[in-house]
């Protein structure tokens, strides 16, 4: 180990010294704001690290493969926990008695991504999913009040112990076809175990991608996501659909593209069936769901099915791989952003409990910007031009026209069309006359207020000006 | 190269007899055993003994977090193990990454023992020196 696989590291040993500090803090003297203040340095310095780590790119053991890209997405998930931390300061004020639990959990989940989305080896994937998954579970229940969040977090583990075991028969099955457990050796040898025996493979490969798809809530898994969504706190729904699902993505694209896994067609048109399914039943269930928590759950389905798109189209274009990356890289972005923005304003106006359509009744007329920043979530998530999302999914319609994939981009038009409906009726909602009972006070937003602008303008920017974020996923 | 259908035949087979013995069992005991109907006949027993009580009994937790403490340490001295073992053949290297190691348990020792995971008994969950004021205004009331 040299100093250069130090700083490489750096990030990942950030975070670690800062949930042992938390833990430390914790035994000593207990208090939420310095345990709040702990982790909001602590993933700045992260932040930091990343960046002085980002001139060097190199494999770390044979566990972790440290490049610009996977740099890049850690910067990303920080930031993901960060808002997530700016979101959980004041929700769990008055609940458990003991809270700086929650940040060490926040910490230790964020670790897990990170090493998640740095993975090259089935172990350390393994390892960054379970150590985000567990820490998860526990953050999904925190709060002590009311039935959902238990319902939510009991969902979540046993089927995600599901998931996790269908993984490892996988792993098993492709370490028997290959004798290879990292990614690299995998997709190198899978071609002389493929002739030996293309069951093994292809039923290996299936299994994992089962496992992930479960994660990242696809169609046949994803009857989990809505009642998780809407059981969570909603500062924890915002950590789950963003860096949860973010950082899984991002390591299914590197077992899909180091393992070599996008040469076996068959594997390929199974991968196109859930996509197909994804796009068209997630955004069917959405369209009449009365909780817009549930509503963003069938949404996100929808959106992975189309990343997925991105993900199939790869094999087909031939020399112009590095646009399928780059479609991928910005789609993600821009997904997460928009989560973002939607979910920090859900959890600002529906505050706990409540997050049902009624709440947002006449918002435009109680707290226009909050209303704004979800009306332009809402059209960014849709894919309206001048939003984050519509560049996303002029990248994805460029990248499946290139590959010629008719039924794919058939089904990604479809189901965009469909989604217009659901994203605009909330947007119907908050423009209606106020409702009745929310004719009260407002309630006071202070600073929260400032986040949520944060987002939106970040929203816009990257719709309309999307040149310097292009150019930086252009050079990973 | 065998091909796939090949391969896969015997596992057919042998699903096949797996349910045909299990049916077989099933229905030869239905068709040739005895049958009895009497008072005790359905009741569940454990060593021929009738059960007392029911099954829905509260365990206190504490049980649950020494098994996880056992779980936890228990597998620290298996890698401590596996480390002595090859002491000299990992130098100093294996000697800083176990100081590691075993710094990070500490901590989380010192964390459980702090939040009051190591009494059996009553929980105390806040710091000492919050615990020993509770004792000392309870002392007052008494």
């Amino acid at each position: 180990m040299n100093s250069d696989q130090l700083l490489v590291l750096s990030p990942i040993i950030s975070l670690s010294l800062t949930a042992l500090i938390l833990m430390i803090q914790a035994s000593i003297k207990r208090d939420h704001r310095i345990a709040w203040w702990i982790s909001t340095l602590g993933l700045l310095t992260t932040l930091l690290s990343i960046y002085s780590a980002s001139n060097f790119s190199q494999d770390v053991g044979p566990l972790l493969k440290v490049d610009a890209w996977g740099l890049w997405f850690s910067a990303l998930l920080i930031f993901c926990a960060l808002i997530t931390l700016a979101l959980s300061r004041d929700i769990f004020h008055t609940q458990a008695d003991t809270k700086e639990e929650y940040y060490l959990l926040l910490i230790l989940s964020t670790l897990g991504a990170v090493v998640l989305v740095q993975a090259a080896h089935t172990a350390s994937l393994l390892l960054g999913m379970e150590l985000m998954g567990i820490a998860l579970y526990a953050m999904i229940a925190f709060p002590k009040s009311g039935d959902l969040p238990l319902e939510a977090a009991v969902k979540y583990l046993v089927l995600s112990a599901c998931a996790s075991a269908m993984l490892l028969f996988g792993f098993a099955l492709l370490y028997g076809a290959t004798g290879d457990l990292s990614f690299a050796g995998m997709g190198a040898k899978a071609a002389s175990g493929y002739l030996n025996n293309p069951l093994l493979v292809l039923a290996g490969a299936a299994i994992v991608l089962a496992g992930m798809g479960f994660k990242l809530s696809l169609v046949p898994f994803h009857m989990w996501t809505p009642d998780v969504y809407q059981g969570a706190p909603t500062a924890v729904t915002t950590f789950l659909a963003t860096l949860s699902k973010g950082a899984m993505f991002v390591a299914m694209v590197r077992l899909i593209l180091d393992g070599q896994l996008y040469r076996y067609e068959s594997l390929m048109n199974a991968l196109s069936v859930v996509a197909v399914a994804s796009m068209l039943v997630g955004n069917w269930l959405a369209l009449r769901q009365q909780q817009i928590k549930r509503l963003i759950a069938y949404s996100s389905t929808a959106h992975f099915g189309y990343l997925l798109v991105a993900i199939i189209a790869l094999p087909h274009l031939g020399d112009t791989q590095q646009l399928g990356r780059a479609a991928i890289s910005f789609y993600l972005v821009a997904y997460i952003v928009t989560t973002l923005a939607a979910l920090t304003v859900i959890a600002n106006v529906g505050g706990e409990e409540d997050s049902d359509m009624q709440a947002f009744d006449g918002l435009f007329w109680r707290h226009p910007a909050q209303a704004i920043t979800l009306a332009v979530a809402m059209l960014s998530f849709a894919g309206i031009p001048l939003t984050a999302g519509f560049m996303g999914k002029f990248y994805l319609i460029t990248l499946t026209l290139n590959a010629q994939l008719w039924l794919l981009l058939g089904t990604l038009m479809i189901g965009s069309a469909i989604a217009i409906y659901y994203y605009l009726r909330v947007i119907f909602t908050m423009s209606a006359e106020p409702h009745q009972l929310n004719k009260g006070s407002p309630t006071v937003l202070g600073w929260r207020n400032p986040v949520a602008l944060l987002l939106m303008l970040a929203v816009l920017a990257i719709g309309s000006w999307p040149q310097p974020l292009i150019d930086l996923i252009g050079r990973l | 190269m065998s091909s796939p259908d090949a391969e896969i035949w015997p596992l057919a087979v042998f699903t096949l007899m797996v349910l045909v013995l299990v049916i077989t069992m099933l229905l030869m005991s239905w068709l040739l055993g005895q049958r009895r109907r009497e008072d005790a006949t359905n009741e569940p027993f454990e060593s021929g003994i009738v059960s007392v009580g029911n099954s829905q009994i509260r365990i206190s937790v504490e049980f649950y977090l020494v098994a996880i403490f056992f779980v936890i340490f228990d597998l620290e001295t298996v890698f401590i193990f596996a480390w002595a073992v090859a002491f000299f053949e990992l130098g100093w290297h294996g000697y800083i990454a176990m100081l590691i190691f075993i710094g990070v348990l500490t901590v989380a020792l010192v964390y459980e023992w702090r939040n009051g995971a190591l009494d059996w008994g009553s929980k105390v969950r806040v710091g000492l020196k919050e615990a020993q004021t509770l004792e000392a205004q309870q002392a007052t009331h008494l």
